[in-house]
């Protein structure tokens, strides 16, 4: 009897595909019956920020060996063929078109495309175009430029709020009327996804007016709606195929300017077109996380108990894509009980790069500012800063009053604390010295919102060899959804998980959860859930209508599907067995519509995090020696992949702490560190083995019913909330409260680098 | 890249009778291929030095030889060299990654150029590259460049981890051109970038480094590189220092100090060599002798940590060192 997959330790489908380098990748896609034809791109990118192109000369491009062709600005070029994007798949396409003026709106935009036999040559002819321009002083000042308000947050809500108690006047006025305040201000630089696959395209036009593209996207639905736009075609003659993903945390959200570029020099040429950017493309091309600054107060009782909450931000929002940065959103605005509050979001106009969200977007960047002000509310206040939390605990959302669906934080506190050892720890600053070395420790919260999304479906389909193929058009960004996918399908149908083909990547497949906001697998499994009780249901009324069916003429309520088999009336096949005998080579269905989300309740993921840290006394450099993250993220589908997640998420955690920024050059709106060898991430030997527990608490009021709702989908709905981010959340605080356990040094802008720290050494 | 004519020879005579003005040698090329791909620098010709025979590690009365195409990772793992002169081991090791640490030579570990940011993308003035284009450095991000040894006209920092105990050592470089051969000291070997920062050392057109000495000295084997950076591996140096300590019971009897990552070349320390000898190795003694460490510096908008930091890690180096005993 199979046991069920669901929250065991199991392998990637495709991980021997990835070792081994078999599994193709959108750069390394080769278009088997068009190879010989391919024709490959290389962008030429601007170096002002901020003004017009007056001449591009492409002469010594074009005379360049095996060109075919250069595209360059400022001429609109009339035979590339791109349009205007608007309507729904505009909040997810980058809003120019790129190629069509003399507008320079960032430092590295595209601003001309060489087309070569070979991608060296078109490499090699694209460093010979030269440009001239009209520039004008890029707006690079988030302290100088004008501020406006953010807009609402993603969800929704609104970005600046204020919640007072009865009779009090104002945030300021409940912070004076607090016994004890804490102000900070927080600063942090531009940062990067830095996914390892660089973005890839391939165009292949099958017919004048309908293309296949090869990309990297966490959205295809929308991807292949805005390219279809872009290219001023139905939308289903747009099809995408986003098998293997080399990394998303947002960059691949957006259409961004190069895919459009690919596929309209494509059609142009008449020949398949691959585009891979450089690394240092990435950088300007592809989006990053705004830098910014935030304040937060907080006021508190003596013993710790809050009374006010203000976190007030100032981000970017570069002239082209914004991502509307909110840190306060599902931080400041969800995390604590506090009877005053207030949020406020600005932004400043930039000529910089447009900005995309970046692994939790706001969350990462809110949370460490706030859980920053805790721990120095509990140094203030002398409470232990896991008491503190505590003492603050939120049993309702403290914007909208209501309850979560499930919530286990405490529990993520104790467990966390006694696997950490947080009861021998020293509160006393800088009180543990190891020869060179001072060490402390630190702890912090995190949260990330669950949010249901809806609108999507699975197919499951049952073959007459006893397989089951489970096909949705979400894509895997390399977190395991395709493994999720195949384990969530054995589950439904009970039978082993070697026998369900995992189908996805490709918009021509039932519409699948965008592999954004953790959500691909809460929005994904109660549609498998779903879609494999259509397909039995199915099978029943076969078995009970067709000719060879043992069953013809029984009533379908008399038969009972368990495992793989059909029972009833004393006898019993195998589905696989069944359709074989009724002449059928598969049965498939798809989910049904609904399953919106529960009213009444809200949902999120909740952790917490506990971090041990080395500081160097003489020269500053702060080492991570510990870790231990406490996930309460609903049912856990694959341990081994979940914690993967979470690992990834906290390494995200040390890169922003310890590592991350890309320079901002104010006189020329360049971004100074574009490069991997001046924009630092974590290496191995900057993780510790880092100690992940997921409680694993199915959530049971995620799913609301699907279809008729005649079963309680909700319920089978395994109660997984999803965990891609949560792990990134909060991880940066707690080594940076750490940091300050150890030295007695609060630094507020990070990374906290040793020239940072020595001054106060 | 630019299109080039490439010659594999056999000889050092074959590889210096071809070359011309627009002549790169190439060795493990993880410097020279980097920047060909980014057009920064274009040779019309590459000579492969690779099958010239430049190998070799000895230890003999007169001190280390390494022959220049010694790979990195073969001297670190040396057992003479790690016994001998521990940190000259110590700084390949913590240079670069493996990978690159099995691909690149001692000789274009000492010719690697800089990794300033403006250098390396030719999109913005540089006079190192491009004389007389300006420095990009000056008003932009500097937080890697150099203090000392700067002029108005280049503030990069030198990149070598290797050069700087070898530096300290008092290393002597071979070189061979056509027209003979000759043997500098490398601490002179390095030029200053002054008005002329694209002249970096004192290698004459087509000269080919064939090896360095490493002089026997009583102090060597007691030695330590430390290397300070943001990240654990694979990054640069913000600051490190070679220190090597000779010792009667607890007095400094000689000392040899350098720096790496504060200079515009591999930066000897004799001042705070002086200030060592003689005296007890305490913490004292070490506060004490660093304190003019930094003298001359001119720190720029984002580098102004670095006399304090480079003072901090000779203290951390040398209590390091004392401690090891
Ligand atoms: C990602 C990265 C990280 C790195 N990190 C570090 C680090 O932390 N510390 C560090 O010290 N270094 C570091 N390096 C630099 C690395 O050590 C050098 O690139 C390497 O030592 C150069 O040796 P090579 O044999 O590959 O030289 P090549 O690239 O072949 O040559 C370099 C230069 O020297 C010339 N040349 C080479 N050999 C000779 C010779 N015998 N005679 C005359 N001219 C010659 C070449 O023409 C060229 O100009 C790093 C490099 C990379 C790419
Ligand atoms: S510091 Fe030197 S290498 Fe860097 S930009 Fe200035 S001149 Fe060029």
């Amino acid at each position: 009897m199979p046991r069920s997959p669901v929250g065991r330790e199991i392998d990637r489908v495709d991980g021997r595909l990835k070792v081994t380098g078999a599994a193709e990748y959108s750069g390394d896609y080769r278009a088997p019956e068009r190879a010989a034809d391919l024709a490959h791109a290389h962008l030429v990118t601007s170096t002002i920020a901020r003004g017009t192109i007056t001449r591009i000369d492409t002469a010594a491009a074009l005379a360049s060996p095996g060109v075919l062709r250069v595209y360059a600005a400022p001429e609109p070029i009339e035979r590339l063929a791109l349009y205007g994007v608007t309507g729904q798949a505009a909040g997810f396409t980058e809003p120019y078109i790129p190629l069509q003026t003399a507008a320079v709106r960032f430092y590295g935009q595209a601003i001309a495309m060489v087309v070569a036999e070979t991608p060296e040559q078109a490499r090699d002819a694209a460093a010979l175009v030269t440009a001239t321009y009209a520039a004008q002083p890029p707006r690079t000042s988030i302290a100088d430029e004008p501020h406006v308000p953010a807009g609402p947050t993603i969800s929704g809500s609104p970005s600046s709020l204020d919640i007072l108690a009865p009779g009090v006047e104002s945030i300021d006025a409940a912070l004076a009327a607090s016994d004890v305040v804490v102000e900070a201000e927080f600063h942090q630089n531009v940062q990067h996804h830095v996914g390892m696959e660089p973005h890839a395209v391939l165009a292949v036009w099958e017919e004048p007016d309908r293309v296949t593209i090869y990309a990297g996207a966490q959205i295809p639905a929308a991807y292949a709606l805005g390219m279809a736009q872009r290219l001023g075609l139905l939308p289903q003659n747009v099809r995408l195929i986003t098998k293997y993903v080399g990394g998303g945390f947002g960059a691949r959200v957006v259409l961004w300017s190069d895919t459009p570029l690919a596929a309209a020099a494509a059609r142009e040429l008449g020949r398949p077109v691959r585009l891979v950017l450089t690394r240092e493309q990435m950088f300007t091309l592809t989006g990053h996380r705004s830098h910014l600054t935030q304040t937060v107060r907080l006021g508190a009782s003596r013993r710790g108990v809050l009374n006010a909450v203000s976190h007030r931000s100032i981000a970017e929002r570069p002239s082209t894509m914004s991502f509307t940065m909110t840190p306060a959103h599902s931080t400041s605005d969800a995390l604590y009980r506090t009877p005053n509050l207030h949020v406020d979001a600005q932004l400043a106009v930039l000529d910089i790069p447009g900005s995309r969200a970046m692994r939790g977007p706001n969350e990462a960047p809110g949370s460490f500012a706030l859980e920053t002000a805790m721990d120095e509310l509990a140094i203030a206040t002398g409470v232990d800063p896991v008491e503190l939390r505590l003492r603050n605990h939120a049993t309702t959302h403290p914007v909208s009053g209501l309850p979560w669906s499930s919530k286990h934080l405490e529990e993520c506190y104790r467990v966390g604390a006694e696997r950490f050892g947080w009861s021998a720890r020293s509160s006393r600053p800088r009180s543990r010295v190891d020869g060179q070395w001072l060490y402390g420790t630190g702890m912090a919260t995190a949260i990330y919102p669950a949010a249901r999304r809806t609108g999507f479906a699975v197919r499951v389909q049952l073959r007459n060899d006893d397989t089951a193929v489970v096909s949705t058009g979400t894509s895997d960004l390399g977190t395991g959804a395709t493994t999720m996918v195949a384990i969530s399908g054995a589950d439904a149908l009970g039978i082993p998980l070697a026998r369900v083909t995992p189908e996805i990547g490709d918009t021509y497949l039932p519409p699948g959860a965008p592999a954004v906001g953790s959500s691909g697998t809460h929005a994904t499994v109660p549609l498998v859930v779903d879609a494999a009780r259509n397909v039995i249901a199915e099978l029943k009324r076969l078995a009970v209508t067709r000719d060879g069916s043992p069953w013809q003429g029984a009533a379908a309520e008399d038969l009972r599907y368990e495992r793989g088999i059909l029972h009833g009336g004393g006898r019993s096949m195998t589905f696989g067995r069944l359709l074989t005998a009724i002449g059928s080579r598969g049965v498939d269905m798809e989910s049904s519509p609904g399953g919106d989300p529960i009213p009444g309740v809200i949902h999120h993921s909740f952790g917490a995090h506990f971090c041990e840290v080395r500081v160097n006394r003489f020269t500053g450099e702060t080492r991570v020696t510990r870790f231990t993250t406490v996930a309460d993220v609903g049912r856990v589908i694959n341990a081994k992949a979940a914690r993967s997640q979470l690992v990834g998420g906290v390494i995200f955690g040390i890169g922003h702490a310890l590592l991350e920024e890309n320079h901002l050059e104010l006189r020329t709106g360049r971004l100074a560190n574009s490069t991997l060898a001046d924009y630092l991430v974590p290496v191995n030997a900057d993780v510790p083995d880092i100690d992940v527990v997921m409680l694993d608490e199915p959530d049971p009021r995620l799913t609301g019913p699907l279809g008729d709702g005649s079963e309680d989908v909700g319920t089978r709905s395994l109660g997984a909330r999803g965990l891609g981010e949560i792990g990134t959340v909060g991880s940066a605080a707690a080594i940076g409260n750490a940091v300050f356990n150890a030295t007695g040094v609060r630094l507020r802008d990070v990374p906290i680098t040793p020239d940072k720290l020595i001054e106060h050494l | 890249m630019r299109p080039y004519t490439f010659a594999q020879p056999r000889s050092v005579r074959e590889a210096l009778r071809g070359a011309g003005p627009d002549t790169a040698f190439l060795a493990g090329g993880t410097t020279l291929v980097d920047l060909m791909k980014l057009e920064v620098v274009t040779p019309e010709r590459v000579v492969d030095i690779n099958r010239l025979p430049l190998d070799g590690i000895t230890l003999d009365h007169k001190g280390l030889h390494i022959g220049a195409l010694e790979r990195m990772s073969d001297v670190a793992a040396d057992r003479r060299v790690r016994e001998n002169y521990p940190m000259v081991a110590q700084a390949l090791e913590l240079s670069a990654s493996a990978q690159l640490r099995n691909m690149a030579s001692i000789g274009g570990n000492l010719l690697q150029r800089t990794r300033c940011g403006y250098f390396r993308d030719v999109s913005t003035p540089c006079n190192k590259r491009e004389p007389g284009s300006g420095c990009s450095a000056l008003e932009g991000i500097n937080r890697g460049h150099a203090v000392l040894g700067t002029s108005d006209d280049c503030i990069a920092s030198h990149p070598s981890d290797l050069a700087v105990p070898l530096v300290a050592l008092s290393t002597v470089v071979h070189l061979a051109s056509a027209r003979g051969t000759r043997s500098v000291p490398l601490d002179t070997f390095y030029t200053l970038p002054g008005a002329t920062p694209e002249v970096e050392n004192v290698l004459r057109p087509n000269e080919l480094i064939t090896g360095i000495t490493v002089p026997r000295s009583p102090w060597a084997a007691h030695s330590l590189y430390v290397k300070v950076r943001d990240r654990q591996s694979y990054e640069f140096a913000l600051t490190s220092a070679a220190v090597a300590l000779g010792m009667r019971g607890r007095t400094i009897t000689s000392a040899r100090v350098a720096a790496g990552g504060v200079g515009t070349r591999p930066w000897r320390l004799t001042a705070v060599e002086r200030a060592l000898t003689g005296r007890p190795a305490t913490a004292a003694t070490f506060e004490a002798a660093v304190v003019r460490a930094a003298d001359g510096a001119q720190p720029r908008e984002h580098n102004a940590f670095k006399p304090a930091l480079l003072r901090r890690t000779l203290v951390r180096a040398l209590t390091e060192l004392q401690e090891s005993r």
